[in-house]
């Protein structure tokens, strides 16, 4: 089980760069969405399933759907976008960046004793869905309030389109 | 394996699976910040803070996993995930709308806006 965490989560990382570092925005979204579905094996592996479908279906499917739809409403090109942005240059600092952050974390991870997690405590056999439903009702009701919020904004947003 | 005990031992465990994946979220969260700093297009600004959280549900299921509370941390990574997609479809419509007045994504034209 080990192999394939390190190995889902080498692929996240790489995916992830490559959805900053990518110069077209499409590919950018793609990138993304393999993200999150590396992030759903992940979260499988790691015992939670439920939030594991919820991140593929919804991480990896619905915020997909919404980035390509926004990219193909603009029509920009891939060249337009890096001149109109000028970020082109500043692109290339970003994987020193991270290697250089690595190997900071890395030589922190040496250095201070306490840094490791290897204590894992009982596992408490406790279900998903009790939590869910009975303990985290606030959750439930802070979520129904984004939503609609969410889409009163997005409908207030198309509104004076669809007037003219 | 009870006999090699001291500094080997210690370095074993370092680099367990739950180390390397605290790092890999904090180079993921350094990735997303950088992607919202270095542009002004709308859509690229979404996908980092899109990167930066899913590294925060990295660190929500590393925590419940730890403790023990599979089940509590993924009760808070789908009120994360919610106000994920939220956020995202939220962002993509003012996007949307900038694009239709202004012509493009540039986030500096948000302070154009009147009313």
């Amino acid at each position: 089980m080990e192999t394939l965490i390190y190995i889902s989560l080498a692929l996240l990382l790489v995916l992830c760069v490559l959805a900053v570092m990518s110069k077209s925005l499409l590919k950018s979204a793609v990138y993304l969405a393999a993200a999150s579905a590396m992030l759903g094996v992940i979260l499988y592996l790691l015992g939670a399933v439920w939030a594991a479908v919820i991140e593929v279906s919804a991480c990896s499917g619905l915020v997909t759907v919404i980035f390509i739809s926004a990219i193909s409403l603009s029509r920009m090109k891939k060249e337009d976008v890096q001149k109109t942005y000028s970020d082109k240059k500043q692109m290339k600092f970003l994987p020193y960046l991270l290697i250089l952050c690595g190997i900071l974390l890395i030589v922190t991870a040496i250095s201070v004793k306490d840094f490791s997690i290897s204590a894992t405590a009982e596992r408490i056999s406790e279900d998903f869905r009790d939590i869910f439903w009975n303990t985290r009702q606030a959750d439930i009701f802070g979520q129904i309030i984004t939503i609609l919020v969410g889409g009163i904004a997005v409908s207030v947003l198309f509104k004076d389109d669809s007037k003219k | 394996m009870e006999e090699c005990e001291g500094y080997g031992d210690y370095n074993m465990e370092i680099f367990n699976f739950k180390t390397v994946m605290l790092m890999i979220g904090f180079l993921m969260i350094i990735a997303g910040c950088y992607c919202m700093i270095r542009t002004y297009h709308m859509l690229k600004i979404i996908i980092g803070i899109e990167v930066a959280m899913k590294a925060v549900t990295l660190f929500l299921i590393l925590a419940g996993y730890v403790n023990g509370h599979i089940g509590l941390a993924q009760a808070y990574v789908v009120t994360a995930i919610v106000l994920e997609v939220v956020s995202a479809v939220v962002f993509a419509g003012v996007t949307i709308g900038l694009y239709k007045k202004y012509g493009n994504m540039d986030i500096r034209n948000l302070t154009k806006l009147k009313g």
